[in-house]
């Protein structure tokens, strides 16, 4: 079967077995190699992109879903001026990921910094929890989250009085 | 692996088309628990399929004094994005249970309830709100009580051919709820069953008590808690481990630990009002 989809903000027709998941179609049908098909059960999180804006496991999506929709995986995301608020972020706390969860963490981060009112710290770091990896400890990755906000407010305010 | 037909049906008038056209249809909404324990290369599917997501009036939420409708293929994620108090506290927390927030943004409230292998996370507390739900089949719509989706042993019988439209919750206020999750007495290893409390305590006297475990099997005890209803508050040392011995003898077709462990947490709760 065949579906036409929006994949890090271009147009594209992707051809596949109705059985297939999204994370391999994305591997493999577009060489985006930072969604990583780990588990294979929605747990791990390191198969994580953007669907319609919310963060979804791609191994848990069937890719028959994706018709009409807009996926943002961690290449195009990392394109975009939100994700340089993150990188600043990372860079003030000193948070680094392996590249297993890379992608996983920044979109987690991403999407947490889109909810408004932001969660309370126990929720916070729930969201977080969306990815699993022992290479990071929550609190850090909370610290990342609350600079990224602050560095946001700063590139927005100074955006508006531009 | 099968080639699978899959259509994207745009109003309920097309799915109930779809039903009547290919009796083996997969009603598919977040297709978590379709997808449980298969972590192939590929998603097992039947021949034909249908995608749920894109009928408006399975998405709708509508609120009047009395009742809270929410839509079948309503996500878990979209349902904790509520306002604050539109959702009772208590469902609020089991919703907030269930798995991780990215697979809450795929998994249904529907798929919630119609999962056939076993009572999911929010079954208990669903149960003890008094929720009906509304099926839809070729013989047309009807509201049927939760009871009705399980078998005379309490196991999961959601009706072949149905399609589960919408939930309807009475408001009521509840004072006072408990969650656990708890080892599944009917299963070995990582299954889980959900402890529900929910009360109702109005001028010093309860005046709702109710009480499920969801798991493989779903328990309740009516009996109980019609007794308690009227009781007045606080309750005696004396009481509560009546109450709470009245509760493991119920449970006692339950492994004598679960047993233990639900009354355990039935005297808690009573504690807690007494207190």
């Amino acid at each position: 079967m065949t579906v036409t989809f929006i994949l890090n903000g271009e147009d594209v027709s992707a051809r596949f077995r109705s059985g297939e998941r999204l994370v391999d179609v994305l591997r493999e049908d577009f060489g985006l190699l930072s969604p990583k098909a780990d588990c294979r059960n929605g747990s791990c999180g390191k198969c994580l992109v953007l669907m319609d804006g919310k963060l979804v496991p791609s191994c848990q999506v069937p890719a028959f879903r994706a018709r009409g929709k807009e996926i943002i995986t961690f290449e195009g995301y990392s394109q975009t001026e939100e994700h340089a608020d993150i990188r600043a972020a990372l860079a003030v706390t000193g948070l680094e990921t392996c590249g297993f969860c890379e992608a996983g963490v920044n979109l987690a981060i991403a999407s947490l910094l889109e909810i408004k009112p932001r969660p309370d710290r126990a929720g916070m770091l729930e969201h977080l929890s969306a990815v699993r990896c022992s290479c990071h400890d929550p609190e850090t990755l909370l610290e990342t989250v609350l600079a990224a906000d602050e560095v946001r407010a700063r590139r927005l305010y100074h955006r508006g009085r531009q | 692996m099968v080639a699978s037909e899959v259509h994207y049906p745009k109003s309920l008038a097309e799915v109930l088309e779809l039903q009547r056209l290919h009796p083996s249809l997969l009603l598919f909404a977040g297709g978590t628990d379709i997808q449980r324990g298969r972590g192939g290369r590929y998603i097992d599917l039947p021949p034909v399929v249908a995608l749920l997501e894109g009928v408006p009036e399975l998405h709708l939420i509508t609120r009047t004094e009395r009742f809270l409708e929410l839509g079948s293929t309503l996500t878990l994620g979209s349902l904790l994005e509520l306002k604050k108090g539109i959702l009772p506290e208590a469902l609020v927390a089991a919703i907030g249970g269930v798995a991780t927030p990215a697979i809450r943004n795929l998994a249904t409230l529907g798929g919630n309830l119609a999962a056939r292998g076993r009572f999911m996370d929010l079954w208990g507390v669903l149960a003890c709100l008094d929720t009906l739900v509304e099926l839809r089949d070729p013989a047309g719509p009807r509201w049927v009580g939760l009871n009705r989706l399980c078998d005379d042993e309490g196991r999961p019988a959601f009706p072949a051919g149905s399609l589960l439209t919408r939930a309807r919750l009475p408001v009521e206020a509840w004072n006072s709820w408990l969650l656990r999750s708890l080892a599944d007495p009917e299963e070995q290893g990582s299954g889980k069953a959900v402890f529900t409390l929910l009360a109702r305590v109005e001028k010093g006297l309860v005046s709702a008590f109710r009480l499920a475990l969801a798991g493989r099997r779903l328990l309740r005890f009516p009996a109980i808690e019609a007794r308690l209803v009227g009781t007045r508050l606080p309750l005696a040392r004396k009481e509560i481990r009546e109450l709470k011995e009245d509760y493991r003898r119920a449970a006692s077709e339950l492994a004598p630990l679960a047993a233990d462990r639900l009354a355990s947490l039935v005297e808690l709760a009573l504690e807690g009002y007494s207190r």
